[in-house]
């Protein structure tokens, strides 16, 4: 079965950009164009290995054809599930000192640790996943770290 | 030319930045920046292959992960070191517990942190010619934006080597650093494979895995020869050390070196070389000093006597024709066995394929290794053109001379003259 891909809705609208402005970017090249995109001032500066090198290009395409296929849309959960960790949570922590630590739970497509949000598949995004408030959990690594969740939060939704 | 040689003059201070976090733990001779790319890059190597990614982006991709950092610095996550106060235990406490912020607060230290960087990385690339500019910042991007497969999987590989790190420096006590890394590391790891490697540290260093433990003996064998490198990272060139040089460049320091010379050099489209091939060669060329420890040409020749030493030491060696094929063959076969004897554990296709770059390295063989190993003259070189800026008595000309003796290629000849140009 082919890996799914969970997007928030801000995440697939990224994702569908890319997409367009990728394909208006290899249909202007294959017709011998220079594509204005690539030399507008306003390009996007992630899209620029694509001025030159154009299997790039269409691997990244092809790619993102595959991301698209395979999108499982991040919804709210029902009102009476919310006070339980699911993709697109934003988790409050506390430790037992009273220090705080949060996470947002997303995709792989969506993550980045260094923004707070991380990966349902990486071990703290496992961890947390159908978790309550005040559950106690546990992150497993040597070090043990015990948190306590004080609070669940939908705000990318 | 000019421009190129300036932007390695800058990115070699990499080689002398030591990486924040082990400076804030007091780590003594901590590791470089350099010197932590060097091992990213081989792992990113050895672990891209077992998932087909494309090697020659994954490796251009570690090697200019942490470019930025030569005007930005080496940042560690959230700049969570802005939060110490100085206090030694309380400081202690804080750097072995990781990072406690606010969502909020992660993503404004994370957007801030990415600001800066492009902006260093910009201004470190500003005068590169346009291609190689965008090829650099697209490497960045795919890495800071998580932007393919090689991207995302060069990320966490970042991570792990850190943590890898950290487990060498301080061991595994709960009280000593090397497990505060974990928590960051969990955050970031999520390729199944790479999970998998870290429940192979926990087995290894720690000796129990929560949640039980599935041998994996391919993975095992590669932590293993990526702890064996490891020592690279603390092996001084010793062309440097026999001259006196302080805190000189490593082994691993000068491997980045060529690596990235290989790359920027290397592209041009006349010499038809393969690229990828290139950089693992570049990045194979001397794992052999794991056992063999750096050799120079020298080592068979110089003699007790200080005075004589020194006189030895002012040229190039000088040696009859018969005696540099002698001193040749027997270091072939000293470093083929202790590349075989690094290597050994590594999956077939794998060794073989290591030993084969090395061997066509060692005896130019190939177009790739005898483009590389003229640059590596000049690798060698542009380091002691480096030293002799910060010490006039730093004597340059046996290297000039090797230079002179091994150049053959175009490449090579307006290296001469920017060099010549640069450094007077």
């Amino acid at each position: 079965m082919a890996k799914k891909f969970y997007l928030t809705k801000k995440g697939l609208e990224k994702i569908n950009k890319e997409f367009q402005d990728l394909k208006k970017i290899i249909l202007a090249k294959t017709k011998g164009e220079s594509p204005q995109i690539l030399h507008s001032e306003d390009l996007n500066p992630e899209y620029i290995s694509f001025r030159e090198d154009l299997s790039f290009l269409e691997t990244r395409i092809a790619e993102l054809e595959y991301i698209l296929k395979n999108i499982e849309l991040i919804k709210l959960p029902p009102k009476k599930k919310r006070g339980i960790v699911y993709l697109g949570a934003t988790v409050t922590l506390q430790e037992s000192e009273g220090q705080i630590n949060e996470f947002t739970i997303v995709g792989t497509l969506e993550a980045n640790p260094s923004e707070g949000k991380i990966s349902s598949d990486s071990p703290i995004g496992k961890m947390l996943l159908e978790h309550k408030v005040n559950d106690e959990v546990i992150i497993t690594s040597p070090i043990k770290v015990v948190y306590k969740i004080k609070k669940i939060k939908y705000g990318l939704l | 030319m000019k421009n190129t040689l300036n932007f390695l003059i800058k990115v070699n201070k990499l080689k002398e930045v030591p990486k924040t976090g082990w400076v804030l733990m007091k780590v003594k001779n901590p590791e470089t920046i350099a010197d932590h790319v060097f091992r990213v890059a081989i792992a990113s190597w050895l672990l891209g292959e077992k998932k087909k990614l494309n090697i020659e982006k994954a490796i251009k991709i570690a090697l200019s992960h942490d470019l930025c950092e030569v005007y930005a610095g080496d940042s560690t996550p959230f700049f969570y070191w802005e939060g110490l106060d100085r206090d030694k235990k309380k400081d202690e406490e804080i750097l072995l517990k990781g990072t406690r912020l606010s969502k909020e607060e992660k993503e404004k230290r994370g957007k801030t942190k990415l600001t800066k960087e492009k902006k260093a990385l910009s201004k470190l690339i500003k005068s590169l010619k346009p291609e190689l500019k965008r090829e650099i910042l697209s490497a960045w991007f795919h890495y800071e934006k998580r932007m393919s497969k090689e991207g995302r999987f060069v990320k966490q590989i970042d991570r792990i080597e850190t943590l890898l790190q950290s487990i060498e420096y301080f061991g595994t006590q709960k009280n000593r650093g090397g497990t505060s890394w974990w928590e960051g590391t969990e955050e970031i790891v999520e390729d199944p494979l790479l999970l998998d490697f870290l429940k192979v540290i926990q087995k290894k260093f720690y000796g129990k895995v929560p949640g039980g433990y599935k041998k994996q003996k391919e993975l095992e064998n590669i932590l293993d020869f990526l702890s064996e490198i490891g020592k690279l990272k603390r092996t001084s060139r010793l062309y440097w050390t026999i001259r006196g040089v302080k805190s000189p460049e490593t082994v691993a320091g000068h491997i980045f070196t060529l690596s990235l010379m290989a790359w920027i050099f290397g592209r041009d489209k006349k010499l038809k070389l393969n690229m990828e091939k290139l950089l693992k060669m570049a990045l194979c060329h001397e794992l052999t000093a794991v056992h063999t420890g750096d050799t120079t040409p020298y080592d068979e020749i110089l003699p007790r006597s200080s005075k004589k030493r020194e006189e030895i030491l002012k040229r190039w060696p000088r040696l009859l024709k018969a005696k540099k094929t002698r001193i040749f063959l027997k270091n072939y076969k000293e470093e083929k066995k202790a590349l075989q004897k690094l290597t050994l554990k590594l999956k077939p296709s794998l060794k073989k394929e290591i030993i084969q770059l090395w061997e066509e390295y060692r005896t130019r063989s190939s177009p790739e290794s005898h483009f590389l190993s003229q640059l590596n003259t000049f690798a060698v070189l542009f380091q002691a053109l480096l030293y002799r800026e910060k010490d006039k008595r730093f004597s340059t000309v046996p290297l000039w001379e090797w230079v002179f003796e091994i150049s053959d290629n175009l490449t090579s000849f307006e290296l001469i003259e920017a060099m010549k140009k640069r450094f007077g």
